[in-house]
């Protein structure tokens, strides 16, 4: 029994001893365990149900002027598709203000003259009124009312037995989500979100509390060390964090059908390593900050919102400008959701996640020796 | 002092304005309280701003030419030059190119299958192959959509005067479809709920916490003036909030100011006294500050979400709508939105103000009443 046998022995048993005391603190308040595993099932149902930009029906005014068979067919086209719901006739005064309600996102014009220029054999001119605050929404529209005026052009060219079909065809084959469902592309964002929020904001409250109560400074009369403190201080959370993946994958799989393609343990691998980044990051916030109210509005600020709009979850990074995607890389949850996509989705494994798992270990490093760092000389 | 005693105050409000000038005095004081307030809202809408761009381009784009003719090069050319796709460089086969989208090195892969030069000049039929990364579907989309108008006008060049329908489009508010100017807006209604919700929950909680709210609920001040007070601050911080990513908005990210700004004030009143009745509410259920964190985080996000502000209200599933309309987010941002944007007035968003003026007033008037009750 040397010293030097003991002292790891000894500093397990601290670990444990604070993190045993870190668990009470969660199981005693049981709303706050309750919102750290209802949460992600209540935003996994938003998020798979509700974050979608795949719109149908979208309400159409219809103003037709020529009113003729031809002019009828045409706007039968629009509102018997999918696509587009009659929103009841418009003309120009009312489209504006349609649009100003929001009571119609597209007016389509049918001018005179449509089904005389038909029958002579021109091309039937028609126009389109979009709403265009929401481009996203605009775009689709767009889209859609090119595909319908082509097909009713083929439509009319059939029947006037023209060459139907085009000499050339594309087929487009979509890859991991052909269904192109928004609950694919958002489950795996999703967990990195919840891990990002819960772990950041959750560590950062519960340090600044104990800051604020004076009880940190009972802790360091104790005999357990600084990095004893902080390591016993984590490993709840850790625990927590990773139940919380597993419950959203698992989730996600079971009421969404997102796959799970690769590995689950190279999942939680990434999870894990994803983890200490954000522990070490709400330690830091927690350690700058002197009260619970700064330390929540700073772990907002530095990981809610960027986790959700910085990190390829909703809007994809290549996209962003030159200054943002470098900002974007040092936020840790885009590693996360590329290799929570590339895992889950696409299968792959190690050989080409490795570059993820590098970025946020790196990260998880520096913040976990800053945060460490930080927390001596605060208390020095 | 004889004006003094012709004019006395009232006593509520006197007891009102120490109220305020108590609040005044330790939000300033606080300086990270106050850049929390201020600045943090001001930074995040500009990088937000320009983070938040649904427009999707540079699509990278890998070719598998089985045909290296002249004709299908040209083809690529023209298809890539759009700013849609990106060139990511050419594979000798599919299959590489299914490689490249297993890896990420492409989202988008464009098959040209062998003789497609000679079968287009000898009008015979053809097949292009285009093979996306679905992952994205906004992004497949888009990057789909792009391919096959492009080909389908290859192929109408060639055809005869055939009966077609020509539809022009005619885009209203945002002709070149951007996206900050719609975003800005939204990003502003979320800041806001965010800022002052979580504010005021925590705020009166750390009070309680500490015990001087109890102190002075024992002064003779009535628990109603006292509300009054400590919420009267943050009421113009949100207008200042506003004001200032308004202002932003404009300056930065070509917002519009089309409509009459009274409406929009109009609907900033409103909406914050919802969201404050929602802190205040929170504060009132949660017995510590963490609690009352997570209650008005477990508020906001959803909310936030459940709004339309990032994603169309009517892309949402049936049961989902209707939750949308108990959110007060829902309304301001139509408003704010529609005030920008197109110029809407009151007699176009009515409907929207009083269901916020509603939500308003009974959210606040519970939160008042338990407040109430928890005090005496």
């Amino acid at each position: 029994m040397t010293a030097g046998r003991n002292r790891p022995r000894l500093f397990l048993l601290r670990v444990a001893a604070m993190a045993g005391k870190e668990v009470l603190h969660i199981e005693r308040d049981p709303r706050a365990i309750a919102l750290a595993l209802v949460m992600p099932l209540v935003l996994l149902l938003i998020f798979g149900y509700g974050v979608s930009f795949d719109l149908d029906h979208v309400p159409l005014g219809v103003w037709d002027l020529d009113r003729t068979e031809a002019s009828r067919r045409l706007s039968l086209a629009f509102t018997a598709s999918n696509e587009f719901a009659p929103a009841g006739a418009a003309d120009a005064d009312r489209a504006d203000q349609a649009f100003r309600r929001g009571t119609a996102r597209a007016v389509l014009v049918v001018p005179r003259g449509y089904s005389k220029a038909l029958s002579r054999g021109e091309p039937g001119r028609a126009e389109l009124l979009v709403d265009g605050a929401d481009p996203v929404t605009a775009n689709q529209v767009l889209t859609e009312a090119d595909a319908i005026a082509l097909a009713e052009g083929r439509r009319l060219a059939a029947g006037r037995g023209a060459a139907t079909s085009p000499p050339l065809e594309v087929k487009v084959w979509t890859r991991y989500n052909p269904e192109a469902r928004s609950a694919v592309f958002m489950v795996p964002g999703l967990a990195a979100y919840l891990l990002a929020i819960s772990a950041v904001l959750l560590t950062a409250l519960t340090v600044a509390g104990e800051w604020e109560r004076g009880s940190m400074e009972q802790l360091f009369a104790s005999p357990v060390s600084r990095l004893e403190i902080v390591l016993g201080k984590l490993v709840p959370y850790l625990g927590l964090g990773l139940v919380q993946l597993l419950l959203v994958v698992v989730a996600g799989a079971v009421v969404f059908d997102v796959p799970v393609r690769g590995s689950p343990l190279l999942v939680l691998a990434s999870g894990f390593v994803f983890l200490l980044g954000m522990l070490g990051q709400g330690l830091l916030v927690s350690v700058l900050a002197k009260n619970q109210l700064v330390a929540t509005q700073a772990g907002t600020l530095s990981s809610l919102l960027p986790s959700l709009l910085l990190s390829g979850m909703l809007v994809p990074v290549d996209n962003m400008p030159a200054p943002l995607r470098l900002l974007s890389s040092v936020v840790p949850a885009r590693y996360l959701v590329d290799a929570l996509r590339q895992i889950l989705l696409k299968g792959n494994g190690i050989g080409s996640v490795w570059p993820d798992l590098l970025a946020m270990g790196l990260f998880a490093v520096v913040v976990l020796a800053l945060a460490t760092f930080r927390f001596e000389r605060r208390i020095a | 002092m004889s004006a003094a005693r012709e004019r006395r105050p009232s006593r509520a409000l006197v007891q009102y304005a120490a109220v305020v000038r108590k609040e005044v005095l330790q939000t300033v004081r606080d300086r990270r309280v106050m850049f929390m307030l201020v600045f943090a809202p001001f930074l995040q809408t500009v990088v937000l701003g320009f983070a938040v761009d649904f427009d999707v381009d540079r699509v990278p784009t890998v070719v598998a030419d089985h045909d290296q003719s002249r004709e299908g090069r040209e083809r690529i050319r023209e298809l890539l030059a759009d700013g849609t796709l990106r060139d990511a460089g050419r594979v000798p086969s599919a299959e590489d190119g299914s490689e490249a989208l297993d890896r990420g090195k492409a989202a988008a892969v464009l098959v040209l299958p062998p003789r497609l030069g000679a079968d287009l000049a000898a009008g015979r039929p053809a097949e292009v192959q285009v093979v996306l990364d679905g992952t994205d579907p906004n992004r497949s989309n888009v990057a789909g959509g792009a391919a096959v108008r492009y080909f389908g006008e290859v192929a109408s060049r060639g055809a005869g005067p055939a009966p077609r329908v020509l539809l022009s489009p005619r885009v209203y508010y945002n002709p070149s479809l951007k996206t900050p100017p719609y975003i800005v807006p939204g990003i502003s209604a979320m800041l806001l709920v965010v800022v002052t919700t979580i504010v005021t929950a925590m705020g009166l909680s750390r009070e309680r916490e500490q015990g001087t709210l109890e102190q002075v609920a024992v002064t003779p001040i009535r628990p109603t003036w006292l509300l009054a007070g400590k919420i009267t601050p943050f009421v113009f911080i949100g207008f200042f909030d506003v004001l200032l990513l308004v202002t932003a908005g404009t300056w930065i990210f070509g917002v519009p100011l089309r409509g009459d700004l009274s409406v929009l004030a109009v609907a900033t009143l409103l909406y914050l006294l919802s969201t404050l009745g929602v802190g205040l509410l929170i504060s009132t259920l949660s017995s510590n500050q963490q609690q009352s964190f997570l209650g008005g985080f477990l508020f906001t996000l959803p909310a936030a979400l459940l709004s339309g502000i990032l994603t169309p209200i009517e892309a949402m599933p049936g049961w989902m709508r209707w939750i949308t309309y108990l959110n007060p987010l829902r309304y301001f941002q139509i408003v704010a939105r529609a005030n920008l944007m197109k110029g809407a007035g009151f007699s176009d968003v009515w409907p929207e103000l009083v269901a916020l003026a509603v939500f308003g007033a009974a959210i606040f008037g519970a939160a008042t009443l338990r407040f109430r009750k928890r005090l005496a």
